[in-house]
């Protein structure tokens, strides 16, 4: 038996029990923006980038590196995207377009001085929203774009750059999109998988010679592998937690997983990195031994397909909890982040990397989609599928329907859909999400009714 | 309407029945159906294909409604509710090279609804302002061509590839040829009727829509005919045409179109593919040249700019405004236009956003919209005249 890595665990509602260690690891996350914020001070490079998790390549340059959905993400979560999507829609961004990128390109809008006051030399934020925003995002040296599966996230930082009037360099890494064109196509295998790992791979080669060319450094390789090992490392642990939920009761759920998605996709790769994903895996390994649930009573064990709804992301937490439904493993936290540890060689970290960028789940057309999420539902043996249909996301909105209807017939699970977004608060409806909810979880009594379960 | 303009705009009308009747009166041949925009059609039909750029058609939306969410491009939603009615099984197989997220969605459809139809992707890059793009896009074409070849089940002669590509390049010219008489005021064509003349080329056998653009231009297009208070561009609109319930709706309201860039417009036929170069070679540089002509923004290349096009295609035709044609939910289409009208602002040209749907345009409404901004451009040409 492990000891008890917490203090006690913290209960919301009735039902939920939160992980003492994603509490901890908030902090890093605020840590990790304060040192964005205050690197022109520190006389540091800043690169804006969108996408793939590049920001080992960044660290080892001796960059700071700004996520641009992440940032939208935290502004959305925090409540505090308002004035960003308003200076992107006086701009005259509509408002059916990317929720990510109305947010960050109102950022950029307002960074480059537009909006509606002008803001200063250094920041994102004019004087009249700062407190809003609670943030200094320093402009970009340079972009970096390396975005897989959706074609808006490539776009987006090219208007970024116009929005920029041009002025600032850019450089874009191209992920092809693996439909499974070739009669040996398959989940991380087949011609056209070693064929655009090879491209993926060329194609670092030459941002890392433009970065070099941007820093004024030759690039440090030693420095790549190094945070490339402590990223595999946390991946490891990250992904044995995972795998201890497929205990019944669940000891973590989703939600618990989303908590930690910032850290494992760009905080920086270092042991303190480690540290937070042991202490993680440490305390999800504490409640299996100790049978202590993440919900009190778990009557249901879900799946969550769609990218996060960051605006309502305690409420939906509490919201499934009430009707004692553990939602437990998704494709955004379980197929997204640096989830096939093994394929990175730390001694000669790019193919791996490459191939990780690939892999993002909304890289894949349907039918490895169906393959992935069969595979989640029987290994965490689910009941059903929960689908947030995200409004202005077309990517990982695209296959859902079809997922839904694969997973029925072959797993004879139900699923049932709702709407939301990712960064706009106005197209998520409380009352749907409920209903069908409770429709839901009758479907699976009565199939359990059948079954004689 | 002459006998030439008929046919083809009753081809443009009803694509799949001409498909339908290409198939039988070619027995054994095969016809792919294209995904738009950039897929080069001349590979297709060397190996002896029918290519047809699938159009979006008019029946409501049903099945595939619940297929593909409603923020979906009419276009996509339109693709989808094909597959699930089988109104595609007419295609022996399906070819795209472009990435837009939305349109991979629908190809998912189509292959989700018909499995045993070939659907291959041969994905030519977006970003074209790096050094490996042009490498990897020729890789590309020489991937589609083994498929084609499959598809076909013979190899493509390369001498019948160059005679494919000069027909082409003829259609362009020919089309570009009636563009370029209607933009300089010279013959009066309505913005249905040119329409048609390129829907009508995505669909047809080539050699056939060549004879007939070649009978139309030595009958002759009469010119003049035109009531309209003002001259437009309209801009936009991709992959799929806007109805031409819209196209008469801004000309009855005192407009005449004098020039487009609309992919069922100049963006379609503005690129020849060069016949001095390796087949295979021209098909790669033509995709690079598409974009400098009309840049797009599905793609993203630093130093192509829609917004200056459009700024010199409007002096040169003298259009008095913009109307800007949006295909609802069109990504790409969002996320450049606040470039355009920046520039539109900057050169105090008068322009109308028309966000258009599969179904259910509010056309009064629209109207209303349209009438003012002709009144808006009467009005300032009135003031000028004054001063
Ligand atoms: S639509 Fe979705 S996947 Fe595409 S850029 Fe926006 S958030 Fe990313
Ligand atoms: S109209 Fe726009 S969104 Fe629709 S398929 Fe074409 S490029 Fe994509």
């Amino acid at each position: 038996m492990t000891t008890n890595p917490t203090t006690s665990p913290t209960t919301t509602g009735s039902t939920v029990t939160r992980m003492q260690a994603n509490v901890e690891g908030g902090k890093m996350i605020a840590d990790y923006w304060e040192n964005i914020f205050t690197a022109p001070e520190r006389g540091k490079k800043v690169v804006w980038y969108n996408g793939s998790a590049l920001n080992p390549i960044f660290q080892a340059a001796g960059l700071e590196w700004c996520h641009g959905e992440a940032f939208s993400a935290r502004l959305a979560a925090q409540h505090l995207e308002g004035p960003a999507q308003l200076a992107g829609a006086e701009y005259g961004y509509i408002q059916e377009l990317c929720s990510y990128s109305r947010t960050h390109l109102g950022c950029a809008v307002l960074s480059n001085g537009g909006g509606p006051t002008p803001g200063g030399e250094t920041g994102v934020v004019s004087a009249l929203d700062q407190q809003e925003l609670a943030s200094k995002l320093p402009k970009p040296d340079f972009f970096v774009n390396a975005y897989s599966g959706c074609s808006t996230g490539q776009q987006w930082d090219e208007v970024t750059y116009r929005v920029f009037g041009k002025s600032v360099p850019i450089f874009n890494v191209s992920i092809p999109f693996l439909w499974g064109n070739k009669p040996d196509s398959r989940y991380m295998g087949g011609q056209e998988w070693d064929e655009a790992t090879d491209y993926v791979v060329a194609q670092l080669r030459d941002l890392i010679t433009f970065i070099e060319a941007q820093t004024g450094r030759p690039f440090d390789w030693d420095a790549l592998s190094e945070s490339m090992s402590y990223i595999r490392t946390a991946s490891e642990l990250r992904l044995e937690g995972m795998d201890l939920c497929a205990k019944k009761p669940t000891p973590a759920t989703y939600w618990d997983w989303i908590a930690s998605v910032a850290h494992i996709n760009f905080l920086p790769g270092n042991q303190e990195l480690v540290d937070y994903f042991r202490s993680v895996r440490d305390e999800v390994q504490y409640r299996v031994d100790n049978e202590v649930s993440a919900l009190q009573n778990e009557r249901y064990r879900l799946y969550f397909d769609g990218i996060m709804n960051w605006n309502k992301l305690g409420w939906l937490a509490k919201r499934f909890a009430e009707y004692d439904a553990a939602v437990i493993a998704g494709r955004y936290t379980h197929s997204s982040f640096w989830q096939e540890p093994q394929i990175i060689d730390p001694n000669d970290p790019l193919r791996g990397m490459a191939q990780h960028y690939l892999l993002c789940p909304i890289n894949h057309s349907l039918p490895t989609l169906d393959y992935l999420t069969q595979r989640d539902c029987e290994r965490f043996d689910i009941d059903g599928l929960v689908f947030h249909s995200t409004r202005t996301c077309r990517a990982f909105t695209n296959p859902q329907t079809m997922l839904a209807s694969s997973a029925k017939e072959h797993l004879g699970i139900p699923a049932m859909f709702f709407e939301g977004d990712v960064a706009d608060a106005s197209f998520y409806k409380d009352d749907i999400l409920e209903s069908r909810l409770v429709a839901m979880l009758e479907s699976i009594d009565v199939r359990r009714a059948k079954a004689g379960v | 309407m002459n006998a030439p303009l008929h046919r083809l705009a009753e081809v443009a009308a009803d694509p799949d029945a001409y498909v339908v009747a290409w198939k039988q009166s070619h027995p054994g041949r095969k016809v792919a159906g294209v995904l738009p925009m950039n897929f080069p059609e001349e590979l297709l039909h060397a190996a002896g294909f029918l290519p047809v750029v699938i159009q979006e058609n008019r029946d409501p939306d049903s099945d595939g409604r619940v297929i593909l969410a409603e923020f979906y491009c009419g276009y996509t939603r339109n693709l989808a509710d094909q597959a699930a009615k089988g109104k595609l099984d007419i295609y022996d197989t399906y070819f795209v090279a472009d990435h837009c997220v939305q349109l991979l969605g629908a190809a998912d459809v189509m292959r989700f609804k018909a499995p045993g139809t070939p659907i291959y992707f041969g994905q030519f890059i977006a970003s074209m302002s790096e050094e490996s793009t042009a490498r990897k896009v020729r890789n590309e074409m020489e991937h589609i061509v083994g498929e084609v070849e499959r598809g076909a089940g013979t190899p493509i002669d390369r001498e019948r590839l160059a005679e494919s590509i000069r027909l082409y390049n003829t259609d362009r010219r020919l089309l570009r040829m009636i563009f370029d008489a209607r933009r300089e005021g010279r013959i009066h064509l309505s913005g249905a009727q040119m329409q048609d003349l390129v829907k009508s080329s995505m669909v047809m056998d080539k050699a056939e829509h060549v004879a007939l653009l070649e009978q139309l231009l030595t009958e002759g297009i009469a010119a003049g005919g035109s009531q309209a208070r003002v001259k437009l561009h309209l801009s936009g609109h991709f992959c799929h045409a806007p109805k031409q319930e819209l196209l008469d709706l801004i000309e009855d309201c005192g407009a005449m179109i004098v020039d487009d860039d609309l992919y069922h417009g100049r963006r379609y036929i503005t690129t020849d593919v060069r016949e001095d170069l390796d087949p295979i070679e021209a098909l790669s540089t033509w995709y690079f040249d598409r974009n400098v002509n009309v840049p797009c923004p599905t793609r993203v290349q630093h130093d192509a700019d829609w917004d200056t096009y459009l700024s010199n295609a409007v002096s040169e035709s003298g259009a008095d405004g913009v109307i800007v044609l949006m295909a609802k939910f069109c990504e790409p289409h969002m996320l450049l236009y606040p470039e355009l009208r920046k520039m539109m602002d900057e050169r105090d040209t008068p322009y109308l956003l028309i966000e258009t749907e599969h179904e259910g345009l509010p056309m009064e409404t629209i109207r209303t919209r349209i009438e003012a901004l002709v009144e808006r451009i009467s009005r300032k040409a009135t003031v000028a005249a004054a001063l």
